[in-house]
């Protein structure tokens, strides 16, 4: 157990968190990391991978959640299995690729194999050096599972506690926005990549980040408009645009221009005609009234506690051509001062060939390690980080209040005619950030015993 | 095919093109830098991965740092003209170490050539520099203004780069 559970300085921390004053340690402190694995991380329904990307019996990923490998995999009757890489024998990764295809895992220490459903198929010399079954049964061995596994629209997520809720009800109302990102057709997305590179920055930064700040942007992201990579103006768009919690999630919506229908809001944002008419079937009618009655498109969002989604639709050549790009990102923590990203281009996977390439291009221009918005985002983190680890950090409480007056009100009532369910506010406002720091301290507080395995 | 002997001028022209190339970089001299791009320049940088060595693959097919044309590298250095492109202002100090030159005859006008890059970065007073190792295939075209590039693609040596962005041209 890290230190600081057992100080009175741990309330005293959570207690500035939920008044909207953050502590800036909590984004460079060892003993919060260590709370953090034990506490949140060890209960929290981890994002692993997408069906798409092992779409044949034996195509496998390997994935961490924080240091636990586990391979990702799907086995030869078609069901994803999530196992732990580490072999029951002496405790080799039983898996060095990061992936590929395989119909056994054999270990490079002494060769125990396993079925790509993790069950333990051969063990060398078995009768001279166990005495066969008397020694050591091989009936019912298998990697250790990952102790809850559950998807959603093809995403999958394990859980390190055996008893979390099932994902759905926990996704909540946030299903609805995770929809709009991953179902725009029956099909569903398909996931390429991800890049990954590693940043010296919280975890938490970009988490929050992508939740709902989208005060940033006109002024972080100033350069992408300047080039006219956008015909919108930064500042416009966010000013103008809409903040939401939902469930365990919270997220930006980009206002459109006024007046258009569902085709042209679309069409404005580069959606191919036969791709709209294909959301217009596949999303619910609350859901398409986002678009057309409410003229807001879904921009950043963050599901708690480490996975963010994007959506945004530059312009990717001379000729002006608009194509709008979704990505799925992952702030993988590897210590308090470093994360590692996991970014992933997704899109339709029922989607026309050259509206896939097109979009893809538009992701590679804003987002990823090459970015052109990610590359001043990061700048950012790493900086925070770096201050956040010294002694005078230790007495500077961040400012993160804004939208509430003094008495803790909003300064303008929600709104009214937003038709995504959760609580959403017109223009700028840290509602998202709180909302989600709420909830990483709800799991900072819970006793240890109430996370254990 | 063999690679042209040092002494041919061919593959001496190609390698101070190369160099001259990494000068204009680390001077942060890009505008520069974009009159040696063809207007059909291809800048791709696929994503490595690790995988056993009977996969016959080594990259992703489909997912990379990069995938440029001429407009989205203008793009990018347009970017780093403004006042707001905080990720390299205060500029990075860069230094393209370019080495193990080989070049091979593609035709009467072109030229494939592999090289070894080792990029210094350093950010900032007090950050750890980062390294970033990585082979090079070039198409060199000879037109009338000299030497173009046309085609490159970057081989990361590495699978999770460790560097906090490609704000930077390898």
């Amino acid at each position: 157990m890290s230190d600081l559970a057992g100080t009175a300085d741990l309330p005293a921390v959570l207690a500035d968190v939920r008044r909207g004053m953050i502590p800036a340690r909590i984004y460079n402190d060892a003993e919060i990391f260590a709370l953090e694995r034990e506490r949140l991380f060890a209960g929290a329904w981890m994002f692993l991978a997408h069906e798409s990307e092992i779409p044949a019996p034996g195509d496998y990923v390997v994935r961490r959640v924080l240091t636990d490998s586990f391979i990702v995999v799907r086995d030869e009757t078609g069901t994803v299995r999530v196992l732990f890489n580490m072999c029951l024998h002496k405790g080799m990764q039983v898996c060095r690729a990061e992936l590929g295809n395989a119909s056994h895992f054999r270990c490079p220490y002494h060769a125990w194999t396993y079925r790509n459903d993790g069950r333990l198929a051969g063990v060398p010399f078995h009768a001279e050096a166990y005495g066969g079954d008397d020694g050591f049964a091989r009936e019912g061995q298998s990697l250790l599972p990952a102790p809850a596994v559950d998807t959603y629209n093809g995403l999958i997520f394990a859980c390190l506690n055996a008893d979390p809720p099932a994902l759905r009800e926990w996704l909540g109302d946030f299903g609805y926005y995770l929809d709009l990102y991953t179902r725009q057709s029956q099909v569903g997305i398909e996931l390429r990549g991800p890049q990954r590179w590693r940043i010296k920055a919280n975890w938490k930064i970009g988490a929050e980040n992508f939740a709902g700040d989208s005060y940033h942007t006109p002024h972080t992201h100033a350069s992408v408009t300047d080039i006219g990579l956008f015909r919108e103006h930064g500042a416009g768009k966010r000013k103008d645009g809409a903040l939401y919690v939902a469930g365990p999630g919270s997220g930006s919506a980009s206002k459109l221009p006024p007046g258009g229908s569902f085709l042209e809001q679309l069409r404005y944002v580069g959606y191919p005609d036969e791709m709209i008419v294909t959301m217009a079937a596949t999303w619910s009618k609350e859901q398409a009234a986002l678009v057309e009655e409410s003229g807001f498109l879904v921009s950043a969002a963050t599901l708690f506690p480490n996975l963010s989604f994007v959506h945004d639709w530059p312009v990717i050549d001379e000729a002006g051509t608009v194509a709008p790009f979704i990505s799925i990102r992952q702030w993988q923590p590897v210590s308090e001062r470093e994360t590692e990203v996991l970014s992933w281009f997704a899109v339709d996977a029922a989607a026309p060939e050259h509206f896939k390439r097109q979009s893809y291009r538009a992701y590679l221009m804003c987002f990823g390690s090459s970015g052109m918005f990610e590359q001043d985002d990061v700048e950012n983190w790493v900086s925070i980080t770096d201050m956040a680890g010294g002694s005078m950090a230790r007495r500077l409480l961040l400012n993160s209040r804004m939208g509430l007056t003094s008495e803790d009100k909003p300064i303008r009532p929600p709104m009214a005619g937003f038709s995504g369910p959760g609580v959403a506010y017109q223009g700028f406002g840290e509602f998202n950030q709180r909302h989600w720091l709420a909830q990483w301290s709800d799991c900072l507080e819970a006793s240890v015993e109430a996370t254990s395995l | 095919m063999k690679p042209l002997p040092y002494s041919d001028e061919l593959h001496q022209a190609a390698h101070q093109f190369l160099v001259e190339e990494a000068a204009l970089l680390d001077s942060g001299d890009y505008l520069g830098w974009l009159e040696l791009l063809c207007d059909d320049i291809k800048y791709v940088m696929p994503v490595r991965v690790t995988t056993a060595r009977g996969a016959g693959f080594d990259s992703l097919p489909d997912m990379g740092h990069f995938d440029e044309d001429l407009y989205s590298l203008r793009k990018r250095v347009q970017r780093l003209y403004t006042e707001h492109a905080w990720a390299e202002d205060p500029p990075s100090r860069t230094r393209h170490f370019v080495s193990n030159v080989r070049t091979f005859a593609f035709s009467e006008t072109e030229l494939y050539v592999e090289s070894a890059l080792l990029l210094f970065r350093s950010r900032g007073d007090t950050h750890e520099g980062d390294l970033l190792s990585a082979g090079r295939t070039d198409l060199l075209r000879l037109t009338e203004g000299g030497m173009r590039l046309a085609r490159r693609e970057v081989k990361a040596d590495e699978s999770v780069l460790r560097t906090q962005n490609l704000a930077v041209f390898l």
